[in-house]
């Protein structure tokens, strides 16, 4: 089959949660690669910390506290639908208001380019709660995805579909849930693909940084007793749980989107 | 059951500025016009002679510059939402919602208007049904032909039973067959409900075998001809597309439109002599 076929034959929505065979070879060959390394570490000069074997990082994900995973999981989900519907709202608003666009949109630029590091600071030195922090964090730094994304969507609404809507002379609200919405649903579904993964990130580090609960806190007690099994552990959580709500996401999106061709 | 209003247009004004020039052009200058009820008048010009202007002046989407349309007593554009399940719209493409079912499609005007749930299935089924697509109301936009499309857009604006109904080039892009017999179905459909009909062509076929009156443009919207179709016999209609097209290509109107006197005819004549269409 020609190379351009192939590509062509894969579907738009990658269906998460399948492994194709080449995925399960090339971890296979990571894992072997890797406790060799492991078993060679003290030839090669390495420290035997520094590379644990799979034994050992299996011992350390046995260990692992849900309730770790669960706190951050929290954070994750409630920040990522605050910083939606606050995204969605001021979409909306934009939308509907040429002056505020025009005054909110180069906030919204600055906000963007402000670096997520700037931002745990910003919210260390200015709340006392933590779980403010973190949520303040995410929200600040989500929102403004959600919110560009959507209104770059209701922007790309067809003129011909808008007119149509209009003739039928719906109210304001109508407009919106009968047209705009369900028109930028696929965009609101790439933007929370998105934010799934910047969200994760962003959690571990403020809570890394700030917290004494959840996967960023626990990266830190491994980091300070050098253990790097629990470091791979806690990391191969996060991954699991990002493809979790990737997955959910894609579920989704499929049932809702299966009016697409 | 009252009949739809009367319209009046009068000294119908639509200027736009250009944003890149800053030049003004007068899509409409000073135009007049009144359509009775339930009467079906097809508007032809040529391509940038003002029609879609004149049409989006009449959904009430824009505001004259100067002049007023007034339907009964009221404007399209000042009393916009009192027109709502009023006035409805075919357009050239069917613009259909592509996450919505044929009847999900057909019944967004009933929504829009607050109607109950299960009125608005059965008035949308019941459209559907008559537009022969009772076993399709499940299927998607992208699972229809153009023709069955367009079916659901034509159901999508009975369905309210409006007073004012507006089509702009509605039937243009179908094959011929397709699009005759669609022509007949609107025109079968807007009579029974009783509805005043404005269609926007370029089609002069089109515009002949729909409308009671054809209101010919010139550029800017200038009147060149207002001719009741019902007093043209079926056999002088060659005649008639050859004037009207002389009038659109010289931009006066053509003598022949004028040295024709038809006898007034009672509307409703028309409808016999076009039923063998």
């Amino acid at each position: 089959m020609p190379h351009e076929e192939l590509h062509g034959s894969i579907p738009a929505s990658y269906p998460a949660l399948t492994f194709p065979r080449q995925t399960l070879v090339s971890l296979l060959v990571f894992a072997v690669v890797w406790e060799v390394m492991s078993h060679l570490a003290p030839v090669l000069g390495i420290p035997p910390f520094a590379i644990p074997s799979l034994l050992r990082i299996a011992k350390s994900i046995a260990t692992i506290t849900p309730i770790d995973i669960v706190v951050t999981l929290a954070r994750v989900i409630g920040a990522l639908i605050a910083s939606f519907v606050l995204g969605l709202v001021l979409a909306m608003a934009m939308y509907r208001s040429e002056p505020l666009e025009k005054y909110l949109h180069p906030m919204i630029r600055i906000l963007m380019a402000v670096p997520v590091v700037s931002w745990i600071l910003f919210a260390v030195l200015w709340f006392p709660g933590v779980e403010f922090r973190i949520g303040f964090v995410l929200v600040v730094v989500c929102g403004p995805v959600f919110l560009v994304d959507t209104l770059d969507a209701m922007r790309g609404v067809s003129r011909e579909l808008r007119h149509m809507m209009q003739s039928f002379r719906p109210t304001t609200w109508q407009f919106f849930r009968k047209l705009m919405l369900p028109a930028v649903v696929p965009t609101i579904f790439t933007s929370w693909k998105v934010n799934i993964s910047l969200a994760i990130r962003v959690v571990t580090i403020a809570e890394l940084v700030g917290a004494v609960t959840g996967i960023g806190h626990q990266l830190s007690v491994a980091q300070e007793l050098f253990s790097v099994a629990d470091v791979f552990a806690w990391t191969i959580v996060l991954v699991a749980l990002l493809f979790l709500l990737e997955a959910i996401v894609a579920q989704i999106e499929a049932r809702l989107l299966r009016w697409r061709p | 059951m009252n009949g739809p209003p009367p319209i009046a247009v009068r000294g119908l004004r639509k200027v736009f500025r250009q944003t890149t020039t800053g030049q003004s052009v007068i899509a409409i200058d000073r135009l007049d016009l009144t359509i009775a009820p339930r009467e079906v008048v097809a508007i032809v010009g040529q391509t940038g002679c003002g029609k879609s202007t004149f049409f989006d002046l009449m959904i009430g989407l824009d505001a004259p510059t100067e002049g007023t349309i007034r339907i009964g007593t009221k404007s399209p554009h000042t009393d916009f939402d009192y027109f709502r399940g009023k006035i409805a719209t075919v357009f050239q493409q069917d613009r259909l919602l592509p996450w919505r079912s044929a009847l999900d499609n057909a019944k967004l005007p009933l929504e829009l208007i607050g109607l109950s749930e299960s009125e608005q299935r059965e008035r949308a089924l019941s459209w559907l049904k008559r537009l022969g697509l009772g076993a399709f109301t499940n299927a998607y936009p992208h699972e229809l032909s153009g023709g069955m499309r367009q079916r659901v857009a034509i159901a999508r604006a009975f369905v309210v039973q409006p007073d004012i109904l507006l089509a702009d080039e509605a039937f243009g892009h179908l094959d011929e067959v397709t699009a005759a017999e669609l022509r007949e179905t609107f025109l079968a459909l807007a009579r029974e409900c009783g509805s005043t009909a404005i269609l926007i062509t370029h089609q002069l076929e089109e515009a002949i075998g729909v409308g009671d009156r054809i209101v010919v443009f010139g550029g800017s919207a200038k009147l060149l001809a207002d001719i009741r179709v019902a007093g043209w016999p079926k056999s002088k209609y060659a005649l008639l597309r050859e004037a009207i097209q002389s009038t659109l290509q010289s931009n006066k109107r053509d003598p022949r439109l004028t040295n024709f006197r038809s006898s007034p005819r009672k509307r409703g004549s028309r409808k016999r002599s076009t039923s063998g269409h």
